[in-house]
This record gives C-alpha cells, sequence and structure tokens, in this order.
C-alpha cells in the first residue's frame, strides 16, 4: 500500500507488573481490534482466545499477608529461534524483518497446533469452533482486520494493522519515519494505568529501550533462549522470584502460587496450602 | 536456499525413482507380452507359490539327489545341473520295457511325460500328439467342460494347453512343449491336441520319460492319497486293486478343485 | 455365493465358512460406523468436539499416530532384511508386513486428517514446504512412504487366485517383483526419515525442555532414538500380530523357527537401544534441562508421572525383554518370547506418550499448573475406526491373498 521503507525496527514492550492493577482492559480491547470471536457458551478457560491474557499469581500467604499480582502475557515475539517459526510446516509463520514482529498467517495455517505445542508462553490460540458473532455484533467488527476461520491458530501481532495505517498516514504527510506514539497496539492505548509501554527497542531514545535495560526487568524464562521483546519490570522481590525464576526445585510451585488458571476437573491439583 | 535444495531435491528424486520402478515394470510387461514370454512368466511368477513338495527335483526321483527343490519352475532345458547330471550319467543302452506298469496305472513309455502329468507323444510325420496320463484322465473322468484352444493357436512350454472343469474344479493343463496347434480332439483318440512344435523338432529335456516315471508316479499317487484324506486325518493306503476309472465319483466328498489342484500343479 | 467366496480364496489352505466370516466382520463393521460418526462429528463440527485445548494442542491422536507408526516399521525392517540382506526366512512374514504396514500408516494419515483443523489444506505443506521444520519432513516423508506400500500391497492383491488368471496383472506382477529391493531401499531410507524425525518434532522444542534434546548438526538425539526403537518394536509386533492371527484362525502359519527369529532381531536391536537412551538421559539429567533452567527431577514431582515412568521405558519394557529375547532357550518357549515382545511393544507405546502426552502436561511458565487431559468420546471413537478398519482390511487380506506363504506347507 504505501512505498516508503522505514529504518528496521525491534518493536517489543515493557510492562510494568507494580502498576498493573489485572482490570483486564487490555484483554478487552485487544479482542475487540482484532475481531476475537465472542467465546461461545461451551468453551473453558483453556479453549476460548485470548491473545492478551492477564495471569494471576498469589504469594502464597495467608491473610493478612496475602499478596496478587497480575501478569500480563500475549505473545512474546521471541527474536532467536522462534520457536513457533521454526516448526510450522507451511511456513505460515514469519518474522517481519522491519519490524521483528512475528506474524501469523492464519489463511494458511493447516491447524496441525504444532507451533502451539512448541510456544513455550503458551501465546498461541486455536479456533475450536466456527467464528460467530451474534446478530448485530458484526457492526462492531473491525475493517482493518481479517477475521479467521475455524481450525486455525491465531495470536497477538501487535496490531500490525494499526502499524499499516500509522505507515500509511506518515506516507500521506509526506514522512517516512512514524513518530514515537503514532504506533501503538490497543493494549497500550486501553491501559489505565499505563503499565504497558511500548516502543522501538533499537531507539536508544525510546523509553522502552531505556526499560528494558533497567536493572529492574527481566524476561520470562529467559534461559531457554528465545530472546523474547517483552520485558516485565518489577520492584517487589516476590514477583520477580515467582515469575522471572524457573520451576522452583524444592517443591511443586502449585503449593505456593495460584496460577489465573481454575483448574480442570481430575488434575490432581491440590489448592495452596495456608502458609 | 540451499537446504530448500536438498531437500526437495531429495524428494523428487524419491518420486522420480517410484516413477520409473513402476513404469519399468509396466514397459517391460509389455515387452514380455510381445515376445510371447507372458505365459512363461506366469508360470514362473506362481511357481513358488506351490508347496515345496510339489516343487521336487526329478533328479530326487531318480536317487541322485536325497533332497531338492526345483527353482526354476521345472525348466530343465536351462538348468545346469540337470544338463552336467545328463552329461556325467548317460542313460542305460538297454532297451526299456514297452509300458510302466504303476500301480496299476498304465504308462507307455514311448513318450515323454510333462509334470503336470500330460505327455508328449513324437509322431512320424514330425507333429506331436499331446494328451492326458492315466492318472490324470482318471482324475478328470466324464468332464462337466473341455476348452481346447483354437486350430491355428500356439501354446508355449508350462502354458496353459488346454482346460477342463470336472465338479467345481476348473483346471488347467500344462503344456508340454511349444508348438502351433493343427488339430483338436476328444479323448476318443487318445489325445487331446496335435501339434507342430516350434523349431520343427520337440525339444524334451525338461520332460519326464523311461527310469523315472516309476518313482514320479509313486509319489504322485502319495501326494494323491494325502490330498484325498478329510482334513486332519492321516492318508489311507490301498493294499492292492487299481484306481477306478473316475477317482471323483469314489470320493463325493472331497474338495475335488484343491485334490485337482495338488496333481495338476496350480498354485 | 460361498461358490464364488471359495473360488477367491487361495489354494490349499482352509478358511471359515462365509457365515462365520460374516459373524467376525460384523462387530468390526459397527465399531467401524460408529467411529466414523465420531469422526464425522469432529469434521462437520469442529475440533471442539474433542477435549483437546489450548494447552492439550496435541492428544489421544498424536499418541496413537506416533505408536502405530513405530509398530509399524515392522514392514520396512523386514523388508530391508529379506531384500537388502537376504535373510530368506522372512519370507513367511513379508506379506503379512506390508498389509500391517500398510494399514498401520494409512489409518495414521486418515486419523491426522481429522487432527487438523483445516484438512483440505492438507497440500499446503507440499506448496510451501519449510524445509527446517521436522513435521515438514514427516510429511513429506510419510505421503512418499504411504505410496511406496501401496506399491508394495498391489503385487499381494494381484496373486489373489482369481485375479492372477488375468495374465497381464501377473506379468507385471513379475516385473514388479523383480524390482522390490528398489523399493525395499527407497522403503528402508524413507523410514529411516520419518521415524527419526517424529522424535525429531519433539526434540527439537526449545520452549519443552522436557523433550528438548541435543543431538548430532540439526538431529537431536530423539530423532535416531526413535528409528532405534521402531526398528526393534517392527518385528516385536509381527511377531505378536503373526501368532494372534494363527491363534485366531487356528491354523499354524509359519515355521516354528521363523517367530524366535524374530524376536532376536527384536532384542539385537533392543541392546543398542538401551543403552544409547539411557545415556541420552542422563546427560539430559545432568546438562540438556539444566541449561534450561529446568532440573531434570522436578519433572516427575507431578502424579502420576513419578520416575517410575523412567524405570518403566528403560529397565521393564527395555532392559529386560532384550534380556530375555536374547537367550535362545527363552525365545523358543511361546509364552517367554510372547511375553517379551508384548514387553516391547508397550514399551514403545510408552515412550511415544511420555513425548506427546507428558511433555504437553508439565508446565513452562514458573506459575502454571500441572494440566491433565482425558479424551473425548469423540476422540476415542475415531481411533476405534482405525483399529476396526485396520481389523476388517487384515481379515479380508488374509481370507482371500497369500500372506502367509508357508501356511500351505503346513497345512497338508
Amino acid at each position: 500500500m504505501t512505498a516508503i521503507t522505514p529504518k528496521p525496527a525491534r518493536y517489543g514492550m515493557a510492562i510494568d507488573l507494580d502498576r498493573c492493577t489485572g482490570c483486564g482492559a487490555c484483554m478487552i480491547a485487544c479482542a475487540v481490534e482484532n475481531n476475537v470471536p465472542p467465546a461461545r457458551p461451551e468453551a473453558t478457560p483453556r479453549t476460548g482466545i485470548t491473545w492478551m491474557r492477564v495471569y494471576q499469581i498469589s504469594n502464597g500467604a495467608s491473610f493478612p499477608d496475602t499478596r496478587a499480582a497480575f501478569i500480563p502475557i500475549l505473545c512474546q515475539q521471541c527474536g532467536k529461534d522462534t520457536p513457533c517459526a521454526a516448526v510450522c510446516p507451511q511456513e505460515a509463520v514469519e518474522t517481519d524483518p522491519a519490524t521483528g514482529i512475528v506474524d501469523q498467517m492464519p489463511q494458511r495455517c493447516l491447524g496441525c497446533r504444532y507451533c502451539m505445542a512448541a510456544c513455550p508462553y503458551h501465546a498461541r490460540y486455536f479456533n475450536w469452533w466456527d467464528p460467530q458473532w451474534p446478530a448485530g455484533m458484526e457492526k462492531t467488527l473491525n475493517p482493518d482486520v481479517a477475521t479467521r476461520m475455524r481450525g486455525v491458530v491465531e495470536k497477538c501481532n501487535f496490531c500490525h494493522g494499526r502499524l499499516h495505517t500509522a505507515r500509511a498516514r506518515a506516507a500521506a504527510g509526506g514522512r517516512r519515519e512514524l513518530h514515537p506514539g503514532e504506533y501503538v497496539p490497543a493494549c497500550v492505548e486501553a491501559c489505565p494505568a499505563a503499565a504497558i509501554v511500548f516502543g522501538d527497542l533499537d531507539d536508544p531514545a525510546s523509553e522502552v529501550a531505556r526499560l528494558a535495560r533497567d536493572g529492574q526487568s527481566f524476561r520470562l524464562l529467559e534461559k531457554l533462549g528465545t530472546e523474547p521483546k517483552i520485558y516485565y519490570r518489577t520492584a517487589r522481590p516476590w514477583v520477580r522470584q515467582a515469575a522471572a525464576q524457573q520451576r522452583p526445585a524444592s517443591e511443586p510451585p502449585e503449593r505456593r502460587l495460584r496460577a489465573g488458571l481454575p483448574a480442570p476437573q481430575g488434575s490432581g491439583q491440590k489448592e495452596p496450602a495456608h502458609a | 536456499m540451499l537446504s530448500h535444495i536438498i531437500f526437495l531435491g531429495l524428494f523428487y528424486t524419491v518420486l522420480a525413482v517410484l516413477s520409473a520402478t513402476v513404469a519399468l515394470s509396466l514397459f517391460r510387461a509389455a515387452q514380455d507380452f510381445r515376445a510371447r514370454r507372458a505365459e512363461a512368466i506366469c508360470w514362473q511368477a506362481t511357481f513358488p507359490d506351490l508347496p515345496a513338495r510339489e516343487r521336487v527335483c526329478r533328479h530326487e526321483f531318480t536317487g541322485e539327489f536325497a533332497h531338492r527343490t526345483c527353482d526354476r519352475a521345472f525348466d530343465c532345458r536351462e538348468c545346469q545341473t540337470h544338463a552336467a547330471l545328463v552329461a556325467e550319467r548317460p542313460p542305460d543302452a538297454a532297451p526299456l520295457p514297452r509300458e510302466a506298469d504303476v500301480f496299476g496305472l498304465e504308462f507307455p513309455l514311448d513318450r515323454f511325460y510333462h509334470r503336470g502329468h500330460a505327455w508328449a507323444h513324437p509322431q512320424p510325420d514330425g507333429t506331436v500328439t499331446v494328451g492326458l496320463d492315466a492318472l490324470g484322465a482318471r482324475l478328470v473322468a466324464e468332464p462337466d467342460a473341455i476348452e481346447l484352444p483354437a486350430v491355428g493357436s500356439h501354446i508355449q512350454s508350462n502354458g496353459a494347453a488346454w482346460h477342463v472343469r470336472k465338479r467345481g474344479a476348473d483346471v488347467r493343463i500344462l503344456s508340454p512343449l511349444d508348438g502351433e496347434v493343427v488339430a483338436t480332439s476328444d479323448s476318443q483318440n487318445g489325445w487331446y491336441l496335435t501339434v507342430k512344435p516350434d523349431g520343427g523338432q520337440l525339444d524334451a529335456r525338461h520332460l519326464l520319460r523311461g527310469a523315472e516315471i516309476r518313482p514320479w508316479i509313486a509319489r504322485e499317487m502319495e501326494r494323491l492319497q494325502s490330498a484325498l484324506a478329510p482334513a486332519g486325518q492321516a492318508p489311507t493306503m490301498a493294499d492292492g486293486g487299481v484306481p477306478v476309472d473316475d477317482i471323483a465319483a469314489g470320493y463325493p466328498d472331497a474338495d475335488w478343485d484343491a485334490v485337482c489342484s495338488e496333481i495338476f500343479l496350480q498354485p | 455365493m460361498p461358490k464364488v467366496d471359495s473360488q477367491l480364496m487361495p489354494r490349499g489352505v482352509r478358511r471359515s465358512t462365509p457365515r462365520q466370516f460374516l459373524l467376525w466382520i460384523l462387530p468390526w463393521c459397527a465399531l467401524l460406523a460408529f467411529g466414523l460418526y465420531g469422526a464425522g462429528l469432529c469434521l462437520v463440527k469442529g475440533l471442539n468436539q474433542t477435549n483437546m485445548d489450548n494447552r492439550f494442542a496435541f492428544g489421544l491422536w498424536i499418541f496413537v499416530d506416533l505408536t502405530v507408526i513405530a509398530l509399524g516399521a515392522g514392514a520396512f525392517f523386514t523388508g530391508f532384511l529379506l531384500y537388502i540382506l537376504k535373510k530368506r526366512e522372512l519370507k513367511a512374514v513379508i506379506n503379512s508386513a506390508v498389509v500391517i504396514g500398510f494399514i498401520c500408516y494409512s489409518g495414521a494419515v486418515a486419523a491426522l486428517l481429522v487432527d487438523v483443523g483445516q484438512p483440505a489444506r492438507f497440500w499446503f505443506t507440499f506448496w510451501h514446504p519449510n524445509v527446517h521444520s521436522m513435521l515438514t519432513e514427516v510429511t513429506f516423508c510419510i505421503s512418499c512412504y504411504l505410496t511406496v506400500l501401496f506399491i508394495e500391497y498391489i503385487p499381494i492383491v494381484l496373486k489373489n487366485r482369481k485375479l492372477r488368471q488375468v495374465p497381464s496383472f501377473l506379468v507385471f506382477e513379475f516385473e514388479l517383483h523383480k524390482l522390490m529391493p528398489v523399493l525395499a531401499g527407497v522403503a528402508t531410507f524413507l523410514s529411516f526419515f520419518h521415524q527419526g524425525s517424529l522424535g525429531g518434532l519433539y526434540g527439537v522444542l526449545r520452549g519443552r525442555p522436557f523433550a528438548f534434546r541435543e543431538g548430532f548438526a540439526i538431529w537431536p538425539s530423539t530423532f535416531f532414538l526413535f528409528i532405534l526403537s521402531a526398528a526393534a518394536a517392527g518385528p516385536a509386533f509381527i511377531l505378536l500380530t503373526t501368532w494372534l492371527v494363527s491363534k485366531i484362525s487356528g491354523k499354524p502359519l509359519v515355521r516354528p523357527e521363523v517367530l524366535p527369529l524374530l524376536g532376536r532381531i527384536s532384542g539385537i536391536l533392543l541392546v543398542p537401544y538401551i543403552l544409547l537412551k539411557s545415556i541420552d538421559t542422563l546427560v539430559w539429567i545432568d546438562s540438556t534441562s539444566p541449561a534450561r533452567g529446568f532440573a531434570a527431577y522436578q519433572y516427575y514431582a507431578w502424579k502420576p508421572f513419578g520416575p517410575w515412568i523412567l524405570f518403566a521405558e528403560i529397565v521393564a519394557f527395555g532392559l529386560l525383554p532384550a534380556l530375555i529375547l536374547l537367550r535362545r532357550r527363552l525365545r523358543e518357549s511361546p509364552a517367554w518370547l510372547l511375553s517379551a515382545a508384548t514387553l516391547v511393544c508397550l514399551g514403545i507405546a510408552l515412550n511415544r506418550f511420555v513425548f506427546t502426552i507428558q511433555t504437553l502436561a508439565l508446565p513452562t511458565l514458573p506459575f502454571d499448573p500441572f494440566m491433565s487431559y482425558l479424551p473425548s468420546w469423540q476422540e476415542t471413537a475415531t481411533f476405534l475406526a482405525v483399529v476396526a478398519y485396520g481389523v476388517l482390511l487384515y481379515s479380508f487380506s488374509f481370507r482371500y491373498l497369500t500372506l502367509f506363504p508357508q501356511e500351505k506347507d503346513l497345512s497338508c
């Protein structure tokens, strides 16, 4: 659509876990922006589509020392040996070199779900049903984003449609480069606590690059070597320990933490013991 | 890019090899038909499916081997072992009796016998008459139907000479020679076909004759007894007497198709 | 009708009466119908009919596919031993092995077509192949190999008593058989790669340290381990199925030395497999998994997957049957032979289970729970449809084709 070739960027996020209130506005905004179909009545937390998903963790202590924290998980846009891209048999996953965004092509997806097995962050979602919108709701669809069909995988793509719109606007204004803030994904825009900072990690002047280098920042599952581009920040040691550390070696973590996902029937998981 | 080429290259190679294999087989099959090798091939292809007891080498009959199974579909013409044995031990000069009497069955020794119980009898005028031997005739006595080849058609050694149907058995009689059919007859003349052999003369190297007949038929009778015994029972041996003219009538419950396949070498 | 039926059967062997045969196949047909209904529901209504979800993206079907493909390896391995290494004794079982291989692979492909979300897009992998993905390699290889199995099945069918009366069928079969070593070589090459790539599917998952393995060049150790285990399981499965068919039909089908031979082959291959698997497990516990931030023993802290599962896979279902199968005295006792062969096949199934199901059950994110999964009735029905299809195809093949050439010699 546009003929501009901007300088290659490496878009990433810095999410402040101390600001996140768990309100879920980011989840709603994401679903609305990206035409995620409403969940069927039979859907469970494990079959619903949530490109952005807020997990809740607690420090496992009993009242009055109980503390909770919220961790928004979305596609981490892995920068190295991207697990999902490496395994897709149809090359339906592509990393855009100009932006670093890991893009999913549902039109080419076969629905084999190998990428879902490969993703350690569980950021990929399958259309277990045919997407259906109740009568009248189709008016709320975002015309810039294609809907998907049943049997294909989808995930966060940093609201790629908004990137195209921003580039078109810049081109119309005769500019090659985007102003900072001209392109923000829906979750960033919707967060009332401004917990998510988005920008070009390679731009030393950008806020996100500064935050990423900060000592309070960490990434999930760093030792896997996937170089995710989502940095999480917290000043609370217990949150950092819970989220940044690899699996605790001494005891099953379920006894100290409780994830946001309700346990499915018969999983053998115990409710957390009160310390 | 290189890995792309290697990967796809390997698979296209595999597909090419597979297609070539199938195509080559089809091509060779067509060639076989044009070269009139088809009947011989049909026999060679099915020969290994015969049970081991039916594939005994003729030289086991005459005691030259204790145990030997034929591995060339009874085509002694090309067999080096047979040629070597014949050269080493030429047949006796003494004249043979006119006919062999084996268990009361008559086997004239002026003719050559095929393992499939057809005989070939060279005539003075250069043709060869072909008929069914005493054992074979008793198995398909009073047949329900006989299908003889048309006059002028060509029969091939080890191919089908003619077809007989008897009580559910659909039998093809193996031809003892290659040649053109010049006359056919029902068995009233004692023969079924008169054949002009290819090459002018009968090549009988793969046919049994003379002293081989007795041990061969003795074994065939053994096999027949086994085939006629009801399943699971031990075979019984007659202790005298000549087999009746129509053996099928004497065994109304036997699976006649199985019995005939056993004796007429139909896999 | 019985007359036509008996004319289609091989000569010189006994088969059940048409009525007995009908009684045998009717329940399997019913099971097939029920299974097709379950599969049909999944195809029409979508994969929400299964109990798979975003955490358990692979379930019963993938586990079953990997297992039957490993067990069906007997087809290629017997072909390799017979046509390339000229072990003539295996002629006794090669036809049955080819039919079983064909059933396993065609059944697996059919299940896969139901498993993917968009079956009509199956050709995308061939049109846009990602040559770096193990699953692409699997797709290509299995498609080619199924073709090879089909080509190897044709001669068996053409040798049917009625069909072989058509001279062109027999001559074509004869010419094709002359080229069988070529087909066996291609089959071995393809099987080597796809059995390996099925292991590679899990060994390359950097995001799943439970499954991830280092290896040689682009191939993780699971690539080679899967090939070895499939080669060991193949003869054991042929042994079991031959015995089973012999029991069900009530006839001896192979000479007495054939089954112990298959057991011995299986035992010989099990030894390097157990050795390499043990080394691989130790390396994984000691360095591969901890390097990625996951101490190995915490995988086994989740019920029901305790350390017993490692012991079961390597010792009870691996080392133990290997020791049994390598002793001639034990091989010649049917009870020991069959038990050992069963243990081998169970061990391979357990290995595939560990990689497909346990990998997905174990959490990766620190705050994730252990996941569990049980297949829905539609998934189970689809699996049973494949089983019923296999039994039916084999039953018809056994009745009308010569699957066991030695049967004629043994039936007099």
